[in-house]
């Protein structure tokens, strides 16, 4: 048997593991996808969001968010309420997301009695000035990446699956991706961003966990701008899951007079 | 706004805040704002000379709940006196597929940017040409708004019972051009005489609207009044500037397309006391339409563009009477063209805006221009400036040439 005879089923088992390998990238990150923004079938929290930007100044957002998934790992619906700074309180935004096409965001600004579309291609611009981006909060869809899994390691001692993920089509806002997925939860726990010269650009940190109605949630999370400086940390408060949100409340009916049933004062 | 009905909203305040715990927050803003032109006939170099303190309260109550929005103002340029402004004094409930808002409010709809055709809503433009918030563009009314969700599509209906006219500068810290006088007037505001306060001289509008597609589509009914004094009485020398009845009737359709926001609207204003278009002195009827596209250039860049035109009916009758009058006649159709830019920088912590009206029919022009920087979560800093210019003083903007002016505002909010 020649060499050549011999490495013939070991490449084949490399290239054959390799595509299992893939299959199971893929499907880790849709579980963490689904475990991260889609937990239950709806939900609301309390928001405290702290801006921190290069030069250590503090900046403070409050609102209360509410989430339907219309289909699981499809489309959402989320609902925003301002209560902080007081520039914004009572202002309310919806975004209805969508896995095919573009998301839709409105906005309503109570001093003026105002309804309008606000244009969403771009999902990398910033969420309320934050280092969060709307892709951060609502999610961005893993068929949009292509995935493998690196390694295990572990973060903090809990053993987590590294998975790198590279975007189908080019994006400015990152080149690849590092995800550190907890393999008990599926929560990742860590997420590193690089940029086309693998410099490490941007870092998000589980760092809390809780679990709340049985589902495992990151409470606090942050992230961090690596090459500019500043982070912004969020804080989760006053979780509920599975409240039986209906459809409705995501038009603009509530959107003018909120639904305090889910949103308190 | 009558005296006795103050009294009694602030009392309706009062009895709210006091009667549970109410949420209590605001803003205090020093605004200052000058005059640059040197012809303005107004006895006052400063436009604005304000401090403002905001107070809102909001209590929400398991079926209804309650929201106020008081100015605490003083303006030294206008007048010497402290004012006390409900912006918004309403009680809100939901009642199954009916919503309810009672009181003094704010009201929009439509879907142009600082255009309107079927927004006849009170606006503010004394405010909005001094640098005030865009919030003050809109002058509160005190109303009975109804909305159905349960139809085929969804019902406002808007009642007015007392008219509320548009705020247009009054002489006093804003100039005007007066046609009759045929000057720029800068010591007394325009004779006007408002309609009474019966059911017949209230005002009513309404709106259904519903989704079609990616696409807000809606159909709109006022009857009331025109805004602006833009009849005139010859029988009253005292105050001949009066608000002509009106009844307008329109569409909009606004969504997502070509990778931005785009809108449509249109409106027929019937103008009920001179419907052939023969009285020299009552306002044709006209036909207005207007297309809006918006879109995001790239990150933290903005841009929009409108188009609208309004066409005068019976316009021979109109151009012969404003020939036989010496007086400027407008194009059969008039254009307006309007753009906005918004440019973000530093974190999103400045904004850049500009917006300007250009009519090439009325030859006019209004630029707005401002700067602000949110220096803190508190605390906001502001400047920016009006510029008009026209070659005809009786057209919308050049009535107003004499006032450009740039401002300064500071902002605490709490």
């Amino acid at each position: 048997m020649t060499i050549r005879m011999l490495l013939l089923p070991v490449l084949f088992l490399v290239v054959f593991a390799s595509v299992r390998a893939e299959l199971d990238a893929d499907e880790l990150m849709k579980q963490s996808h689904l475990a991260l923004y889609y937990a239950g079938d709806d939900g609301r929290t309390d928001v405290t969001m702290t801006i921190v930007n290069k030069r250590g100044k503090e900046r403070l957002r409050e609102f209360t968010m509410l989430r339907l998934d219309n289909e699981e790992g499809g489309d959402q619906k989320y609902y925003t309420y301002f209560r902080k700074p007081s520039d914004v309180s009572r202002l309310t935004f919806m975004v209805h997301k969508s896995a095919e096409a573009n998301d839709k965001r409105w906005i309503y600004v109570p001093s003026v009695d105002l309804v309008r579309p606000i244009s969403a291609d771009d999902k990398a611009s910033s969420f309320v000035n934050s280092h969060f981006t709307y892709e951060d909060v609502s999610g961005r869809h893993w068929s949009e990446d292509n995935h493998a899994i690196v390694g295990d390691s572990t973060v903090d001692g809990v053993p987590v699956v590294v998975v790198e993920s590279t975007p189908v089509e080019d994006l400015s806002s990152f080149t690849t991706r590092r995800t550190y997925i907890d393999t008990s939860t599926y929560l990742p726990l860590r997420e590193h961003y690089y940029d086309g010269d693998g410099t490490l650009i941007r870092v998000f940190t589980a760092e809390t966990i809780e679990t709340v109605s049985d589902i495992p949630t990151i409470t606090v999370r942050k992230i961090e701008d690596v090459q500019k400086g500043g982070h912004t940390i969020v804080a989760f408060t006053g979780i509920e899951y599975n409240l039986g949100i209906g459809d409705d409340i995501f038009t603009e009916r509530y959107l003018k007079a909120p639904p305090r049933e889910y949103i308190g004062r | 706004m009558k005296q006795g009905a103050r009294v009694l909203l602030l009392v309706i305040v009062m009895a709210g805040s006091i009667s549970a715990d109410p949420y209590i927050d605001g803003f205090l803003q020093a605004l200052y704002g000058a005059n640059v032109s040197k012809a303005n006939p107004t006895d006052n170099d400063q436009t604005v000379s304000e401090t403002r303190f905001q107070l809102r309260f909001e209590e929400i109550g398991s079926r209804a709940e309650m929201f106020t929005r008081i100015d605490f103002v003083g303006d030294n340029a206008d007048s010497t006196e402290f004012d006390i402004e409900i912006r918004e004094a309403f009680l809100r409930a939901r009642l199954g597929s009916f919503d309810f808002k009672i009181g003094r409010q704010i009201l929009t709809w439509g879907t142009g940017d600082l255009i309107f055709i079927n927004d006849l809503f009170a606006k503010d433009y004394r405010s909005f040409f001094v640098g005030r918030d865009d919030q003050y563009l809109k002058a509160p009314q005190t109303a009975i708004r109804a909305e159905w969700y349960a139809g085929p599509a969804d019902l406002t209906v808007v009642w007015t019972p007392s008219f509320e006219p548009n705020r247009l500068p009054n002489g006093r810290t804003l100039s005007y051009f007066d046609p009759l006088s045929g000057t720029f007037v800068g010591d007394r505001p325009l004779p006007t005489k408002e309609p009474g306060n019966s059911f017949q001289e209230s005002e009513l509008a309404v709106r259904l609207a519903r989704r079609v597609g990616p696409f807000a589509v809606a159909g709109y009914f006022y009857t009331g009044f025109y805004k602006n004094p833009v009849g005139l009485d010859p029988t009253d020398p005292t105050s001949p500037y009066v608000y002509p009845r009106l009844r307008v009737y329109g569409a909009s359709l606004r969504g997502t397309a070509l990778g931005g926001i785009v809108w449509v609207e249109g409106g027929y204003y019937e103008s009920r006391d001179d419907r052939t278009g023969d009285n020299p002195f009552i306002q044709n009827s006209t036909a207005a339409a207007l297309v809006g596209y918006e879109r995001q250039l790239f990150e933290n860049l903005t841009v929009n563009l409108q188009w609208q035109g309004e066409q005068i009916l019976d316009y021979e009758t109109y151009s012969l009477q404003q020939q036989q009058g010496g007086q400027f006649a407008r194009d059969e159709l008039a254009h307006l063209v309007t753009s906005r830019v918004t440019r973000l920088l530093y974190d999103e912590l400045i904004m850049l805006s500009g917006f300007v009206f250009w009519s090439p029919s009325d030859e006019d022009i209004y630029a707005r221009a401002s700067i602000a920087y949110d220096y803190s979560d508190e605390l906001t800093v502001a400047v920016g400036a009006n510029l008009f210019h026209g070659e005809q003083p009786v057209t919308q903007f050049a009535r107003f040439a004499l006032n450009d002016n740039f401002w300064l505002k500071l902002t605490y909010g709490f």
